[in-house]
């Protein structure tokens, strides 16, 4: 015993052990995100459970827990389920807890319907009717299913040209007719009246906006005869209570039988909400749907970055590296630029809000878009300004990972070049640059590391909860960089904690954690390879 | 080059040698010195702007810290206005600063354009019935006007300057609107100093001394009946005269139940006036400035601090601050002391916007002052005499003041910041409601009343609160754990284990504080005796595995790599931290008497906050973990191979080599990592919002939430207007988070370069 005192072997393991709890940790926080995130998209059985009190209950069971013991008499452990109920029209909760003890018998119901609404969450019940434009096409489960599928095919056509219209006809109109109003403001301000050409140029803007708006009312009664479509389909559902509902086909999303498919069909199923989570539009107030706008958001966001930051960051760097003295300045510089990565990022926030958003914006407005003040059209966040803070919070990252690269390049090669007689440019063009490239790329991806994942200054500098439009359409000049856009962090943080409903809220934010760290861990993974690479082939670089 | 041009010129032509190159050679350098040039101005501006954040700043935070400026726009005589000049009595200036006005003893108007001072109209007040004005009092925004006369009485009125704009040009249409006429003193005195608090129409309280120095206090209310009428109530009350001095200086507070009058001795006595006891005399409380006599007294905005001017020209503040000991349970307390006239003070002015004011002396200065910051803000002259009165404008951005010889001057205030000030930013600053002087942060409030509480030091004290139980859960793990890594650790295995653990940097602060805020908050709440019992058990368990180990023969050992031990610990670890939440019930029983938070209440008495500083310990440790293991990583795995290998060869065991010979010289690095690790602890911004419950409290407990400075930042700009007191201060935040994680990422660097050139020697 003593001997293993002195071999100081104990004390080798509680380090090992505090290496081992790191890991654990890591490993614990991953795969929570990944249950979390992944199970929301599984069908589970629906279970309907009766109740010792004569209640029935009928939902997904989602937990299952110890009752703490104050809470209850006995010493023996007690447990308790928690079964989402949905049906937040009728109940307004969409969890609810049941003692395992209340529960006189619990069962899965093979024709219980899974109903996924544009509106207020899943309804879980049983198929009572369905109706078409008020006469009752079929009124017992079996031949209502396939009737009810056929129709939900009819109305996610219908709900494609809706969308088609919205976005389509309907915007360019809009933005046409918003443009033609700054025109005309522009015209009108401090202007002379009396003048004859500007008169007749108004006369015929507004001309042109008559037009636009006749073009706009036929749209919109096309749009409401396609809505008035929407109503025909009615489907009728008893909940476990026996209330019925009525829903109309067109606000079903998705409509399956969880008991009565196999693992095959769930995984259909699963794929299918996978595919919309990423691909759909958010809906009730980003709890459910998808995430598309966000993910959109936050690619394009990090491109316009990338774009911003890798001239900015290899110029410094170059700069810094080849023609700067090498001496105790360039040092310090170095220092500070290298410690500007660890500025927090909120600051950068500040500083995009103030620099970027009022000076620059603002004076941008003063001189270009002074037709729509007060409103601001660069004096207020938006992607510019996003993406330049963001740049700026990332480029010390770029300067110092191409400095990295550079230094690796060996000084042979660099005579070499000079020694065949190449300008110090050509060399720097030719042969540094090249070398160093795997550097460069290694900063960048960092830096888009880094940036996916930053949140705070992004909320002083134009993210926000829903964006009325994607910042890159079909409408010149097809990137709109004023716009405000979305982001997967943010919406993280917003539905979270911001959300009224935060209970029903967290499955869709574990999803978007999930997507988020999918997204940041790959292009670090990616950036680690890539130095690992680039070290192996330049062995005699300096780190 | 020209030689090479010339001998280009002599060649044969149509035989290519080297002409065309030397004409290539010569684009080609002008293109090298032009890139050159580029890359170097490109570079050094991109550099420069980088480092230029701090700069832009700091100029946003400057004018924080300005004084105020005043001009003098016009000063011109009384005669200007009006032919026959009486004494003024009350002036005022609409919020515009075009038009004002002075009310002449004998009852008249006049309104006036300030600029080139000419007379607009001349208004007789109503209700004056042929008396004279002896003294007047007029409300913070000037709207409402209190006259004494020569018989005892007092005339409201309010003096009404609505405008119109169109196109361009401002329409004035001035006019006096009387509300009520009051016999104040049945004995018809002239009253001499008059205050007015409430409103006509509601509830309102009038004190005024009488050129016999008596104070009479005069109370009404209005009710509405069952069927709609008004009715009135009234009530008059001369105050026993228990002041030892003369009467001099009267105010009233914004509530209209308590009235303070200064005497020529130097007290402020205070008594409560109510409908069902009258006025009851409470405290008297002395000057401090040497029981010079009170020349006048005045409340801010919101009628809650009231400021004493005295005779040897001292300016101080006071408000009630609650004490058993007084009878009402409220004691008018000596606040601070502001910045001393030279002569007696005259006049005091309050702003309109916060809780600034102007006081004004007897030989001619005028001194912009604020209460809360205690700051002296300039000061600004008329001319050598004595300051009879001042008006602030409505918007605080102007003043009028009338001297004694008859004389208006008119003065534009710019004073955008008067509520800031390294004081009201660091120091100890006594609120307006509080018991005594303390750090507090509340930046806003709903009204324009509202006394904006801009201390600095709760949201520093918060950053660091933060950073501490973070780090100290990191520490150990992250720097134990790259001790293991780095000397116990098969390489194969290592190359492995690291990027694992730096991906964990990677991971988005905003995923972290979701799963602290919203998973570990509400679970942490249910275990945290299950916490305790594992930093006893964990490392006993990891032990009794060294122990079995031991145990284990040779041969199966030699079989594994080196480092395996982290990874069969791995779940002995989990099956220990399971046991310990399984047991978590027990333990809770046993030592807890059932329930951790009422244990710790009754106990020790702390609360325990839902969101508190122990999840955001654990949340912010993933963040530090990585960044801390990673450094001291790399400088533990760089400690030359020859230093551990002589340490062996001499006999030391591996532990012993680890801990006598690896950490002392990595020890450096190891200081470095920490550093940054604080670095980036401080400055982060979305664990904290989400984990903590965001209340700006000064509190050690691990179990209580508190608010960082990054966090602050982010809850309250979004709300701060450009350019604003509020704004600024968040910027000064940011500068504050700016500069101590730099000073910290550079002492850092600077250590790690030290030690880099320590090991190339070694």
């Amino acid at each position: 015993m003593k001997k293993f005192w002195k071999s100081g072997d104990p004390f080798v393991w509680l380090t090992g052990g505090a290496l081992a709890i790191s890991l654990l940790m890591i490993a614990a926080l991953m795969a929570l995100i990944l249950y979390n995130g992944l199970r929301q998209f599984w069908p589970y059985d629906l279970t309907e459970l009766h109740l010792k009190d004569g209640n029935k209950v009928l939902g997904e069971i989602w937990d299952r827990e110890r009752i703490p013991e104050t809470d209850t008499d006995s010493k023996q452990a007690q447990y308790r389920i928690r079964v989402k109920i949905g049906n937040r029209d009728l109940y307004s909760l969409d969890f609810r807890w049941v003692d395992e003890s209340e529960i006189e018998r619990r069962f899965e119901p093979e024709h219980a319907l899974v109903l996924e609404r544009s509106e207020w969450g899943n309804f879980y019940g049983y198929f009572k009717k369905l109706t078409f434009d008020g006469t009752t096409i079929a009124d017992s489960f079996a031949e209502g299913w396939p009737e009810l599928q056929r129709r939900l095919d009819d109305m996610a056509a219908l709900h494609n040209d809706i969308h088609s219209l919205e976005k389509g006809a309907i915007d360019e109109i809009n933005s046409g007719l918003e443009k033609l109003r700054l025109q005309l403001r522009k015209l009108t301000m401090g202007s002379d009246t009396t003048d004859v050409a500007l008169a007749l140029e108004i006369a015929q803007q507004r001309a042109e906006m008559q037009s636009l708006r006749v073009r706009y009312d036929a749209r919109e009664a096309e749009l409401s005869s396609l809505y008035r479509q929407s109503e025909r389909g009615v489907l009728t559902m008893t909940a476990i209570d026996g209330r019925e509902k009525d829903i109309k086909v067109f606000d079903i999303v998705r409509a399956f039988r969880p008991n009565d498919i196999d693992f095959w069909g769930r995984s259909a199923v699963c794929a299918g909400k996978i595919w919309e989570f990423v691909s759909g539009e958010p809906r009730e107030s980003n709890t459910e749907g998808g995430v598309f706008p966000a993910l959109f958001g936050t690619v394009i966001l990090v491109v316009m970055m990338s774009i911003a930051v890798v001239p900015l960051g290899v110029l410094a760097a170059i700069y810094l590296r080849e023609y700067a003295k090498q001496g105790f300045w360039v040092q310090a510089i170095r220092i500070a630029v290298n410690n500007l990565a660890g500025v927090p990022s909120i600051v950068y926030g500040v500083f995009g809000l103030g620099f970027f958003i009022y000076a620059v914006g603002g004076t941008i407005d003063q001189f270009f878009f002074s037709e729509a003040l007060p409103t601001p059209t660069f004096g207020t966040g938006g992607l510019l300004w996003a993406s330049l803070t963001l740049a700026l919070l990332t480029v010390p990252v770029v300067i110092v990972a191409t400095e990295e690269g550079l230094a690796a390049v060996p000084r042979e090669i660099r005579e070499g070049s000079l020694a065949l007689s190449a300008t110090k440019f050509e060399t720097l063009w030719r042969v540094v640059i090249p070398s160093a490239l795997p550097g460069i790329l290694t900063g960048l991806i960092l830096a888009i590391a880094r940036a996916a994942g930053e949140v705070a200054p992004l909320m002083l500098t134009g993210v926000v909860k829903l964006a009325p439009a994607l910042p890159l359409d079909g409408t010149f000049p097809f990137l709109h960089l004023e716009r405000k856009f979305m982001h997967l962090g943010f919406h993280i943080y917003d539905v979270g904690f911001q959300s009224p409903n935060v209970e029903a809220a967290i499955p869709m934010v574990y999803s978007t954690t999930l997507l988020l760290i999918i997204i940041v861990v790959l292009l670090n993974v990616f950036a680690i390879q890539i130095r690992n690479r680039l070290r192996k082939k330049l062995a005699f670089s300096v780190f | 080059m020209t030689t090479e041009t010339e001998i280009a010129g002599r060649l044969k032509p149509g035989k290519r040698y080297d002409s065309e190159s030397a004409i290539r050679k010569r684009r080609r350098q002008l293109f090298d010195r032009l890139a050159r040039w580029v890359v170097a101005a490109g570079g050094f501006t991109i550099i420069a702007s980088i480092l230029a954040i701090m700069v832009f700043i700091a100029v946003e935070i400057a004018p924080l810290f300005r004084s105020a400026q005043v001009t003098q726009i016009s000063r011109f005589g009384q005669d200007k206005l009006s032919q026959e000049p009486a004494e003024i009595v009350a002036l005022g200036v609409e919020e515009n600063q075009d038009v004002g006005y002075v009310v002449a003893a004998t009852g008249e108007v006049t309104f006036f354009n300030l600029e080139g001072a000419s007379p607009r109209e001349v208004v007789q007040i109503a209700g004056l019935q042929g008396e004279s004005i002896t003294t007047s009092w007029h409300s913070v925004r000037g709207q409402r006007l209190v006259l004494g006369t020569g018989a005892g009485n007092a005339v409201v009125v309010r003096v009404s300057m609505p405008s119109t704009y169109f196109e361009g040009v401002r329409t004035y249409r001035p006019a006096v609107i009387p509300e009520l006429r009051l016999t104040i003193d049945d004995r018809g005195q002239p009253i001499s100093k008059l205050a007015f608090s409430g409103s006509a129409d509601e509830r309102m309280a009038i004190a005024a001394i009488t050129r016999d120095d008596r104070v009479i206090v005069y109370l009404r209310r209005t009710e509405e009946s069952l069927f709609g009428d008004a009715l009135v109530d009234s009530l008059v009350a001369t105050l026993e005269p228990i002041w030892s001095g003369r009467p001099t200086a009267i105010a009233i507070d914004g509530s209209a139940n308590n009235i303070y009058l200064g005497t020529d001795d130097g007290k402020i006595y205070h008594w409560r006036a109510s409908f069902e006891n009258g006025p009851e005399f409470v405290t008297v409380a002395r000057n401090s400035n040497n029981a010079e006599g009170i020349t006048a007294l005045t409340f801010l905005i919101g009628g809650r601090t009231l400021v004493s001017g005295d005779a040897g020209g001292g300016v101080a503040a006071w408000f009630l601050v609650r004490d058993n000991t007084a009878t009402t349970g409220w004691r008018l307390t000596h606040i601070r002391d502001l910045k001393s006239h030279p002569a007696a003070v005259s006049t005091l002015s309050p702003s309109a916007r916060g809780k600034g004011f102007i006081s004004a002396d007897a030989v001619g200065n005028l001194y912009l002052q604020h209460s809360t910051s205690e700051r002296f803000l300039t000061e600004f002259h008329s001319a050598q005499n004595a300051i009879a009165k001042v008006s602030f404008t409505p918007k605080a951005n102007g003043a009028l003041a009338l001297d004694a010889d008859g004389f208006l001057a008119h003065f534009a205030v710019d004073n955008p910041h008067p509520e800031a000030g390294l004081n009201a930013f660091f120091g100890k600053v006594w609120y307006e409601g509080y018991d005594k002087p303390d750090y507090v942060w509340q930046s806003t409030g709903g009204t324009d009343e509202f006394e904006p509480k801009l201390s600095l030091v709760p949201l520093i004290f918060g950053s660091f609160k933060g950073t501490l139980y973070a780090l100290i859960l990191a520490i150990p793990l992250a720097i134990f754990g790259a001790l293991f890594t780095s000397q116990f650790m098969h390489p194969a295995l290592r190359n492995k284990i690291k990027p694992t653990v730096e991906i964990m940097a990677a991971l988005p602060s905003v995923v972290l504080g979701f799963l602290g805020g919203l998973w570990l908050a509400p679970r942490i709440e249910q275990v945290v005796p299950a916490l305790l019992t594992m930093a006893v058990v964990l490392p006993l368990l990891v032990l009794a595995a060294a122990l079995t180990w031991h145990g284990v023969p040779k041969r199966l050992k030699n079989r594994l790599k080196p480092g395996v031990e982290s990874l069969l610990l791995a779940p002995i670890v989990a099956v220990g931290i399971w046991l310990c939440l399984e047991m978590n019930g027990v333990v809770e029983g046993v030592l807890f008497n059932g329930d951790f938070k009422i244990w710790l209440y009754e106990a020790v008495g702390l609360r325990f906050d839902q969101r508190n500083a122990l999840v955001v310990g654990i949340a912010m440790g993933f963040a530090v973990i990585p960044i801390i293991y990673t450094i001291s990583e790399d400088a533990l795995s760089n400690v030359p191979r020859n230093l551990i290998s002589g340490s062996l060869a001499l006999g030391a065991t591996r532990w012993q080599t680890a801990l006598r010979v690896v950490l002392p010289t990595a020890a450096a690095g190891i200081f470095s990592a920490i550093m940054i690790g604080l670095g980036r602890a401080v400055g982060e911004t979305m664990i904290v919002l989400m984990a903590t419950g965001n209340t700006p409290i000064m509190d050690w407990s691990i179990f209580n939430g508190f608010r960082t400075l990054s966090a602050n930042i982010a809850v309250e700009i979004p709300e701060a207007p450009e350019g604003g007191t509020l704004y600024r201060v968040l910027f000064l935040a940011a500068m504050l988070l700016f500069v101590v994680t730099f000073i910290v990422n550079t002492g850092a660097e600077i250590v790690r370069q030290r030690l880099r050139t320590r090991y190339q020697k070694l």
